[in-house]
């Protein structure tokens, strides 16, 4: 695993917040296959965010926080108790399930109201406007969850998740299906509630997302916790990694020869009569060097192309670092 | 200033209200907790009445309801024929049609689904966050399949008595029967929903097969099986010797009732176990 800014950085030493997650070697596999493997992390108030690509085991991790399964090894805390199988951490905690599936038969404020009622919330009703407020929902729209949009269902799960004013808050890809306001919106309230001394866990696929959750960051991939600590450390580590590109060029041979020449590229490939493969530790140097190597070389750049800039490459370099 | 941290261990404490937002409503809300006793009760009927909703669909009535209507023409039928002895042909019908199929396939329809939509749809997740005994969510599922069942087995059974002529007797055993047998398998198959994907498939091999098979071939194995209490039931009040039907009138009445509330209690424990999507 690589370590930016350990978690534990102010529980340790007491000079910073207590915290509020912890997760000690916890393994979850499902017959064969191993989603969680001997993960380790401690989360305290504020806006965390679980980045990891597809099937990297981001929302085991989340069920497992909310006790919705149980770990296969290691053991985890919620405010210092079991979410399995204490009852009692769940009036401290919410969830956004990362599935789009609500009660359909209901309205939106039916189904957050149901959820304040079920947590013991004094005045249900209130709670409930005042929830679908907070993700600018109407409260008196009469209309079925069913005939929602897919980004109003996802408003109205963020709404029954901070009912009843929990500590802790799990959001699977809470952002799915929303606009860029209401995105922008949402994260603004993420911030709002973390900086309230909340625990908000967030888990998103998207790199961009994670950028304006916050700074502290969980990089899970291939059910191993891969980083954890600054995001823009960890930003900065992924730059830093050898990229690939594609250059297409009618003057492939000097071209190459020019960006050798450069000492912008680390490797160097003819694959086609027109096509050089570059592999570069500094994009941004290596995108400014290229158009002056082409115009000195009086050549035409038909297509500057990265070919490893997904996240599941960026994780499985993370993976693989020693 | 320095945000509060909950305490660690202990009970936490509330967290600063949730701020509102501009335009949106009141301020303060979440952190009052209404009183134990009406939260309970609050919660249970929350649970209850969702359940009830979520089960209740169009289809399912139309065709229970077709069955039910099948009983009453059946009744009528045996009504309208010339029998010998109309007690013993009444029944015998509410014995093979309605103790074997009728209310057996109405609760496994409708309890069945109490929970198991809820997993199939994966909205179990919403209920199991909440800080609610998981017993609470298992008997109110069961009350609420209990709620649908006992009219649309009970009304066209006891209906399908009276039309018999068999008498106060028959249509009497046939009510109480149908509640026994209801609580019962309402119970039985609440807790086979929540525990098996295919739960029709299960239920009805067990009804067809255990129930309808193997159940008749020895007494021991006919004391597993509900329909053996459901027809003494049935035996005791109107004195037709029936198959298997041997057992005293409060036996027959409190093992099912007993079954029923330990099947509700299996399935508490079973939804504190299992893995929600």
């Amino acid at each position: 695993m690589t370590t930016i800014a350990p978690a534990e950085r102010a529980v340790a030493d007491g000079s910073g917040p207590r915290p509020m997650i912890t997760v000690d070697s916890v393994s979850k596999w499902f017959g064969d296959v191993v989603a969680v493997s001997d993960v380790s992390f401690t989360v305290g108030p504020g806006v965390t965010a679980l980045l990891g690509p597809n099937g990297a085991g981001k929302s085991t991790m989340l069920r497992l926080l909310c006790g919705l399964v149980a770990p296969d090894r290691g053991t985890l805390s919620v405010l210092g108790r079991d979410p399995r199988t204490d009852l009692e951490v769940h009036r401290s905690l919410g969830l956004v399930p990362q599935q789009e599936s609500v009660f359909d038969a209901h309205t939106a404020l039916e189904f957050v109201r149901m959820a304040g009622v079920l947590h013991g919330v004094e005045d249900p009703d209130g709670a409930a406007r005042h929830a679908l407020a907070l993700v600018e929902m109407d409260a008196d729209d009469r209309r079925r969850l069913s005939t929602y949009s897919r980004g109003m269902r996802q408003r109205v799960k963020v709404a029954q998740a901070v009912v009843h004013n929990p500590w802790v808050i799990v959001l699977d890809e809470p952002l799915t299906g929303l606009d860029p306001r209401q995105r922008r919106h949402m994260t603004d309230l993420f911030h709002s509630l973390g900086g309230q001394g909340r625990c908000v866990i967030v888990s998103s696929h998207v790199l961009e997302e994670v950028e304006r959750f916050g700074s502290d960051v969980l990089v899970i991939a291939q059910g191993r916790l891969a980083a954890e600590g600054d995001f823009h450390a960890i930003r900065d580590l992924m730059d830093d990694r050898p990229h690939r590109l594609r250059v297409r060029t009618d003057r492939p041979h000097q071209v190459a020869g020019g960006l050798l020449a450069a000492g912008t590229v680390v490797g160097i490939r003819l694959t086609a009569p027109d096509t050089v493969l570059v592999d570069t530790t500094d994009v941004h140097r290596f995108r400014r060097c290229v158009a002056a190597v082409a115009r000195d070389e009086d050549a035409h750049l038909w297509e500057v192309i990265p070919l490893d800039d997904d996240l599941d490459s960026v994780f499985r370099y993370l993976v693989g670092r020693p | 200033m320095t945000a509060p941290t909950p305490p660690v261990s202990a009970r936490p404490g509330p967290p600063p209200p949730i701020p509102a937002v501009a335009g949106s409503g009141p301020g303060a809300v979440g952190a009052a907790r209404s009183g134990r006793g009406a939260a309970a009760g609050s919660r249970f009927s929350v649970i209850y009445r969702l359940v009830l909703r979520n089960q209740v669909t169009v289809g399912r009535l139309l065709a229970m309801a077709a069955l039910g209507a099948v009983a009453v023409l059946l009744g009528l039928a045996v009504g309208l024929s010339s029998q010998s002895d109309p007690v013993d042909a009444g029944a015998t019908l509410i014995d093979r049609y309605g103790l074997q199929l009728l209310a057996p396939v109405v609760a496994l329809v409708f309890a069945s689904s109490a929970l198991g939509d809820l997993v199939d749809d994966h909205t179990l997740v919403y209920l199991w966050m909440r800080p609610v005994p998981r017993v609470t969510v298992a008997a109110a599922a069961a009350l609420a399949a209990l709620t649908v069942c006992v009219p649309v087995v009970t009304v066209p059974l006891v209906l399908s008595a009276a039309l018999t002529g068999a008498g106060a007797a028959l249509v009497g055993g046939t009510a109480v029967a149908c509640l026994v047998g209801v609580v019962g398998y309402v119970g039985m198959f609440c807790a086979l929903g929540l525990r098996f994907k295919r739960a029709l498939v299960w239920g009805i091999a067990y009804i067809l097969l255990w129930e309808g098979f193997v159940a008749n071939a020895s007494k021991t194995a006919s004391r597993l099986s509900l329909r053996a209490y459901t027809r003494s039931v049935i035996s005791e009040y109107t004195g037709v010797g029936l198959d298997q039907a041997t057992l005293p009138l409060a036996v027959a009445v409190a093992v099912p009732l007993a079954v029923a509330v330990a099947m509700v209690l299996y399935t508490g424990r079973r939804l504190a176990r299992t893995d929600v999507d």
